[in-house]
This record gives structure tokens, C-alpha cells and sequence, in this order.
């Protein structure tokens, strides 16, 4: 069995798995794969980003837009569950393009401080205003815009699901090329024929859309928002930290690493929850020793090891008559 | 009663203590082409650390500066050979992130040993004040503006007349052109990032009997950095310094004069960050983006 | 007498691509050497190699007799191995003064400080003329002069130019010559790249010709200005005597 019809089978159980989960697992299950879900879709929001060589520290500002968004258009203009999703995939998608279009040509560390400013701006601005957002002391869902657990969880796992095929589906197609001339050099690219600026509104509006939505189901899911849980920094560090241990710039290193971050969130927590601060001082660390000693993450030491172990085998199997 | 010379006042001694805060992080960039994101954390081990030397061993913390700002070059002397020199000639996103995990780790070391808790350091000086004039002084402001004054014109110096801060500059301009002139560049590095956190751990020191002492003090710190170093042109200590009676004046002014002024005052170094690369990407004072 | 540079067998390159390969040369003590060859060939791979921004993969630099290949720059130039880089690489917001002074860096250079600050200024008055204007609001020759005499500040044993003349008018080419000659009457042991081969062999005592990362030919000044490659290579003709006069003259 070659590598590719094992991702594509790993690939379909997961999603089984995932969409199943909602159905017929245990409470307790059912909050893991919630979990587990939503920071999927935020990693592989976070890499198709990363991926395009945009760096960004700002993902709580999709995140807690989509929750207020959410929010907001349940309790005021009374739209039901899937519409307000609709809702905040929409202003995820037009933030995205429109950072996108104002960050211009900035690289690097100067966009990564941008997505920054954009996500403590907004938070600013969700204290700042009250009357909308409730200000500081948050505001609640209205319990009767509520749609039931089970649709809220199936809802993220959609979701999850929906952002890997998309994430395949580029991965299968010629954009990927374009990712990576995108990642290597913008003025390179833009010779290939792919336009950086437009290229980037489509990958931010993406990408934005899906972290957006991903906010408003955990706002459904948890009924209340306020504008330190909706742009906290932690979603920010969640969302690239999965895929840093997992795999940068790769389809299943995301998804990979997002399973990873949950268990060794719920590990520690369980471990050491006692001790306060003690699960993020852990991602911290991880962060830290995986850029210095696992610079392609899981998967690319998973693979190294297949390969090693390949490279020994080999020999044995060719000194066979 | 006129406010204009109380808000100038005000908006003068706050500018003093930003220069301190972001000096630091200039110093950083300009020579090593790295935003260190857990200069923030660095600010609050000093208040910490001036926290402590007060409450344990009834150490003012202006006598136990000294002590502390040597112990902060100490530890960014360390983090930088057992972490950052190894990220120097990788990519953007590595130099980020490690810096980012470096952050949340020490912020959260900071949680465990001492927990979430908000202090503040009470000296004597801490709540005195007397009028100028129309003018209310805060002593405390006052004290911080002074030793903030001292330290950056003393670095200022230190980079412009000794031979160690001519050769930091010549590192930052050209570190090839450096090394052939027999500076050692790797140490200047190190020394760099070590002047750089001890910086932060003195604005940590002076704020201590300001504000109020949290584990998370060091993020919104650091943000406001970022804007006054982007705003004066990254790499530029004078832009740096200009950047800072930007901030410290629109902040103040703007907590004076607009209704609900001291909420929106925090927004305004995030509305600078977003001007400012996107109009004029090169700040004040500073060299090129590199796009 | 051991020389007072020796490569051996150096191998080198960026990358996967090598640029030198086998190269090996000598300076004597108070020797002017200059270092030939067209675009690419290596020369200023060369005095990278030996000034220590680049580590050679294979091979020794002997330096008075002691290999110094893992030797860090900075320490080669407190040795007295002193570059005039390629491309002048002044820094540009300081002062000439400045750029002199960091040019002395080393502590054995600063005790002569004084004393080397005449000397430049002596042999560059433009320099002294100059010496608070910004390196870089200068002209190319003048920030030529800067980068030889900020060299020159390290009381180098070896001093090392790359390129010297390039994009410099005819006449100020004669002035830096003029220079480097009169620096080498102290003795200096001087290793300098050229293109201009008419104008280095004027002053070298002798030349190394590198093609292709190989040395090519190598002799005395005379024997190079006969050698045929050398016409070849830099003329791309063989020429005649007259021909190569008339260059001369021109």
C-alpha cells in the first residue's frame, strides 16, 4: 500500500470518525471530538495562511468576529442557528480579504503584527461598545436562539470535515504550486502568473471565513461571549501551535497536530490542573522545542523514521532469492 | 481650569517611561532583524523582581535597580545562546514563534510560582504628589520619567561614543563588513539581546510602583513597543524616541478629551501599528520594509 | 623564510556549486601579490576564504606558519589580516572618522590609533577633508579611499583588496595606485584582485591567474604580461606587442 491511498484511507476514517462521533459517542467523547474539531479547522485555517508565507498572530480576531457576529445576529435580528453561521463564514470571509487588501505587500514579521494589532483592535473596539457587544461584562446568547447540543456539535464537526476536503482538494489541485512560490518569494510568483494581492484576498478570505465560523458555533456552544474569551491570545497560540507540532505547510500535519494539542492539553490538565497555568506554560515549551528540534513536526519525524526504518529493511529483502 | 498644561504634563512623563519600554525592543531589532515577543514578559520578571525585593527584604526598588538590570542581561544572555542564536538565520516564521513560545512559558513560570494574583509595590513615594502650578505631579511619574531619562541617554552615549556601542551599530548596519573590522559578532549578538532585556527588566523596575503587577502586564506592554518602534522606523533609536511622545501624547490626549477616552486610549497603539505599515511602512525614522 | 600566507589545496564554495577548487598560492613577507582572472573565477572567493567570512571545506591557510582555517574572522584581524572588501561595503551612516575608528577596532590597532590616523590621512587627504561627512553621501572613489584606509587602520601584517579600481575614473585609479605602492614600501605584504590586469601588474610583483576556480598560470609580473593565456583570457585575442602598447598608452 503506497503512501497516498493510506492518507486518502487515514483520511476517510477520520471523517467517520468525526461525523459519527456526535451520533453515537459518549458525552465525554462527543466534548473531545468538539474540542478536537474546532481546533482542526483553526490549524488548518491557520496553515493554508502560513502556507501563502502569511504569518498570522491575529486568528482570534476571525474567531471572536464570527462569535459576535453569531451572537448578535441571533439576538437582534432573531436569525437561526444555520444563518447566523452563514452570517459569520461571510465576515470572516470580507475581514480576511479586507486585511488582506489593506496589509497590501507586507511580509513577514510586519504582517504577523498586523494580524496582531487587528485582533487587539477588535477587542478594544468589543469593550469599547456596550451598547452592541455587551461590552467588557460580555454579553449572553438568548437561550431560545439555543439549536440543541447535538447540532452544535455536528456543526463543528461539519465544519472540521468541510475545511479538510477544501484543504485536500487544493492539496490535489495546481494552487499548491502556487503556495509555495507564494511562501519563497512574492515577486517570483507574481512572474508565474499568480497575482500576490488577489491571491492573497482568496487565501485570507478562506482562511478568515473558516476561522470566523469556527468562533460562531463555539459561541452557540457555549451560550455566553465576552471580548477577553472571544479574541483571547490563546486561540491565537492554539491555532498555530497545532500545526507546528504536527507538520507545517502540510495537509495532515494540522489535523495531526490538532489531535496531539488536545490530548496534551487534557493530559496536563488532568496531570497537573491543579497547578495553575501549567497547560499553557507546556504549549509554550512545545512551541519552543518543536521549532528548534522538530522543524517539520510529527509527521516530518514520523516520516523520517519510516524512512530509516525502509532504508534498513530494504537490504534484507533484496538478499531474498 | 485649563487642562492643556496637566495633559501636557501628564503625556511628557508617560513619554519618558515609553522610551524606556521600547528602547529595548529597538535595540533588539535593529541588530539582530528580530522582534524578541517575550520582551513583554521581561518587563514584568523586573516588576516582579522589584515586587519581591520590597515585600521580602524591604528593598526599594530603585536600590535594587542596579541589581536587577544586571540580572536581566544575565538572562537574556542566556535565552539568546540556548534559544535565539539558533533561529538567527532561519526563516520569519521560526524567529516569530519561538520568541511567541518563549513568552507564553515564562508568563505562565511567572503564574505558577506566583500566581495570577495582582500586587502592586507600595513605597513611600508611591501615592505622594504635590501641584506645580496648576499642575498635579505624581511623584512616583516623576521618579520613573527621571530614571527612565537617565537610562536611555546613558545607552544613547553607550551606542555613540564607546568602542562596544560602535561596533553594535556597526553589527546593525553590516555584520560582514563587522566582522572584517575584528568585532566579534556573535558576542555582540548576545550582548545585544542582554542590553536589550536588561532594558526591559528596568522599565519592569520603574513601573513596579506604578501600575499594578500581574503576570500578564508584559503583553499589552509589549504591543505598545511594537507600535512606538514601528512608528519611529524599526532599527532607529531616535525614531524610537519620537515614537514614544507619539503614542504617549495621542494616549494622553485622547483619555482627556474623548468620552470613555481611557478605554479608547489602549486601542491607539493598534490604530498606529495599522496606520502606520500601511502608509508609511519605514516609520519616522527608520530603513526600508523589506517586502 | 616561511611566507607570510600559504593556501593549500583549498576547496571551497556556496552550496552545493564549488568555486575553488585546489587552490593553493604564497605571499612572501613585503610581497605585492595580485590575484587575476575573469567574473567568477573565484578571486574574491579567495580573500573571503582568507580573510574568514567563508570556512573552505578542504585544505589550509597558513598564516606565518600556523594554519589559521578555523580561526574566526574577527581574530584573523586582530592576527593582522586586514580586507578591503569587494563592493567597499563602507557603513554608510557613520562618519569617515567613525568608519576609521571601527576600522581600529582591534585592540592591538587601538593602542597605534593616533598614530595610523596620520598615516591615512597623510596618504588619503581627501579623507581628512572629509572626515565628518557621511561614508555614505560620498563618491565611489571616495569611499574606496575609505575602505583601503579603514583597512589600513588595523595595522594589517597582510592587507587585502578586491577590486580596488573598479568603478573608479581613470584618475583617481592612479591616486589609489600611487597609494598602494607607497603603502607597500613599509613593508606590508599586500594580496589584491584586479580586472584591470594592465594597471595590477604595473604594481604586483607577481600574479596568480584563477579560471574556473583553478589556478591557471601564476609568475612574476613580467612573465604574466608575456604569458599568452593571460593575453587570451583578458583580451580575448592574442595580441601583438604593439597591441598590447597601445592599451598601455591608452
Amino acid at each position: 500500500m503506497n503512501t497516498r491511498t493510506f492518507g486518502l484511507l487515514l483520511g476517510a476514517v477520520v471523517l467517520i470518525v468525526i461525523l459519527s462521533i456526535p451520533v453515537f459517542g459518549s458525552p465525554s467523547a462527543v466534548d473531545i471530538t468538539f474540542r478536537t474539531c474546532s481546533l482542526i479547522a483553526l490549524a488548518v485555517s491557520w496553515n493554508l495562511m502560513a502556507s501563502a508565507g502569511l504569518i498570522s498572530l491575529g486568528h482570534s480576531a476571525f474567531f471572536g468576529l464570527g462569535g459576535y457576529v453569531v451572537i448578535l445576529s441571533a439576538n437582534l435580528l432573531g436569525m437561526p442557528f444555520w444563518i447566523s453561521l452563514i452570517a459569520s463564514l461571510a465576515a470572516g470571509a470580507l475581514f480576511g480579504s479586507g486585511l488582506a487588501l489593506i496589509t497590501g505587500r507586507l511580509r513577514g514579521i510586519y504582517f504577523a503584527i498586523t494580524t496582531l494589532a487587528a485582533s487587539e483592535g477588535l477587542r478594544v473596539i468589543a469593550v469599547m461598545l456596550p451598547a452592541l457587544t455587551g461590552g467588557a461584562k460580555g454579553a449572553f446568547l438568548d437561550a431560545k436562539y439555543y439549536p440543541g447540543t447535538f447540532t452544535v456539535n455536528m456543526g463543528m464537526s461539519l465544519a472540521a470535515a468541510v475545511t479538510c476536503l477544501i484543504a485536500w482538494r487544493m492539496s490535489q489541485s495546481r494552487i499548491h504550486y502556487a503556495f509555495r512560490a507564494m511562501r519563497a518569494n512574492e515577486g517570483a510568483a507574481q512572474m508565474l502568473g499568480i497575482y500576490p494581492l488577489k491571491f492573497r484576498c482568496a487565501i485570507m478570505a478562506v482562511s478568515g471565513a473558516v476561522a470566523s465560523l469556527v468562533g460562531g458555533i463555539e459561541a452557540f456552544h457555549g451560550g455566553y461571549l465576552d471580548p477577553a474569551i472571544a479574541f483571547d491570545l490563546h486561540i491565537t497560540i492554539t491555532s498555530q501551535i497545532a500545526p507546528i507540532l504536527g507538520g507545517i505547510y502540510t495537509l495532515s500535519g494540522p489535523i495531526i497536530g490538532a489531535v496531539a494539542t488536545v490530548f496534551i492539553g487534557d493530559a496536563t490538565r488532568l496531570s497537573l490542573g491543579h497547578i495553575e497555568g501549567v497547560s499553557l506554560l507546556v504549549f509554550g515549551l512545545i512551541l519552543v522545542f518543536s521549532i528548534l528540534y522538530l522543524p517539520q513536526g510529527i509527521r516530518g519525524g514520523l516520516s523520517d523514521l519510516w524512512r530509516r526504518r525502509s532504508a534498513t529493511a530494504e537490504p534484507t529483502k533484496m538478499a531474498k532469492p | 481650569m485649563d487642562l492643556l498644561p496637566q495633559v501636557f504634563s501628564d503625556a511628557l512623563l508617560l513619554a519618558g517611561l515609553y522610551t524606556l519600554m521600547a528602547v529595548g525592543l529597538s535595540l533588539g531589532f535593529g541588530v539582530l532583524r528580530i522582534i524578541n515577543f517575550a520582551q513583554g514578559e521581561m518587563i514584568m520578571l523586573g516588576a516582579y523582581g522589584a515586587f519581591w525585593g520590597l515585600t521580602l527584604l524591604g528593598v526599594d526598588p530603585i536600590i535594587s535597580l542596579p541589581v536587577l538590570v544586571v540580572a536581566g542581561f544575565a538572562l537574556g544572555w542566556l535565552i539568546f545562546r540556548g534559544f535565539v542564536a539558533k533561529v538567527l538565520d532561519a526563516p520569519h516564521i521560526n524567529q516569530i514563534l519561538l520568541t511567541f513560545g518563549l513568552a507564553l512559558a515564562i508568563q505562565h513560570i511567572a503564574i505558577i510560582l506566583w500566581s495570577g494574583n495582582a500586587r502592586s509595590a507600595t513605597t513611600a513615594y508611591a501615592t505622594e504628589s504635590a501641584f506645580v502650578g496648576d499642575v498635579l505631579v505624581v511623584y512616583s511619574r516623576l521618579i520613573a520619567f527621571a530614571i527612565a531619562t537617565i537610562m536611555v541617554v546613558a545607552l544613547i552615549a553607550w551606542l555613540r561614543w564607546s568602542e562596544t556601542g560602535r561596533a553594535t551599530r556597526a553589527v546593525a548596519e553590516n555584520r560582514a563588513a563587522a566582522a572584517l573590522m575584528g568585532i566579534d559578532v556573535d558576542r555582540i549578538y548576545a550582548m545585544s539581546f542582554g542590553v536589550s532585556c536588561a532594558l526591559s527588566v528596568a522599565t519592569g523596575v520603574v513601573v513596579s510602583f506604578i501600575l499594578t503587577i500581574t503576570p500578564f502586564m508584559g503583553f499589552p506592554m509589549l504591543i505598545k513597543s511594537i507600535a512606538i518602534v514601528i512608528l519611529g522606523g524599526l532599527g532607529s533609536i531616535a525614531g524610537t524616541v519620537i515614537g514614544a511622545f507619539v503614542l504617549a501624547f495621542s494616549e494622553t490626549f485622547v483619555s482627556y478629551y474623548v468620552p470613555d477616552g481611557a478605554g479608547w486610549a489602549e486601542g491607539i497603539a493598534f490604530l498606529l501599528i495599522i496606520g502606520i505599515l500601511i502608509l508609511r511602512p519605514r516609520g519616522i525614522l527608520g530603513q526600508t520594509v523589506e517586502t | 623564510m616561511t611566507p607570510i600566507l600559504e593556501l593549500i589545496n583549498i576547496r571551497v564554495g556556496y552550496g552545493q556549486s564549488v568555486v575553488l577548487q585546489d587552490v593553493s598560492l604564497n605571499l612572501r613577507e613585503g610581497e605585492i601579490v595580485c590575484l587575476l582572472g575573469a567574473n567568477g573565477a573565484g578571486k574574491t572567493t579567495t580573500t573571503r576564504v582568507v580573510s574568514g567570512l567563508l570556512a573552505p571545506w578542504a585544505g589550509e591557510i597558513r598564516y606565518a606558519g600556523e594554519n589559521i582555517a578555523t580561526v574566526p574572522a574577527h581574530k584573523r584581524v586582530e592576527l593582522g589580516i586586514c580586507l578591503s572588501p569587494e563592493g567597499r561595503q563602507v557603513f554608510p551612516n557613520f562618519s569617515v572618522y567613525e568608519n576609521l575608528l571601527l576600522g581600529s577596532f582591534s585592540k592591538k590597532a587601538r593602542l597605534r590609533r593616533t598614530e595610523m590616523f596620520d598615516e591615512v590621512y597623510g596618504l588619503f587627504p581627501r579623507l581628512a577633508e572629509r572626515r565628518k561627512q557621511k561614508a555614505g553621501l560620498m563618491s565611489g572613489g571616495e569611499q574606496q579611499m575609505l575602505a583601503i584606509g579603514r583597512a589600513l587602520m588595523g595595522c594589517p601584517k597582510l592587507l587585502m583588496l578586491d577590486e580596488p579600481s573598479l568603478g573608479l575614473g581613470p584618475k583617481i585609479i592612479i591616486d589609489v595606485y600611487e597609494a598602494v605602492a607607497s603603502i607597500a614600501k613599509r613593508g606590508l605584504s599586500i594580496l589584491f584582485v584586479e580586472q584591470n590586469v594592465q594597471a595590477a601588474l604595473m604594481i604586483a610583483h607577481r600574479g596568480y591567474v584563477l579560471a574556473n576556480g583553478h589556478i591557471a598560470a601564476e609568475g612574476t609580473s613580467a612573465e604574466l604580461r608575456s604569458s599568452p593565456l593571460v593575453q587570451e583570457a583578458f583580451l580575448g585575442k592574442k595580441p601583438s606587442r604593439q597591441d598590447l602598447s597601445e592599451v598601455h598608452r591608452a
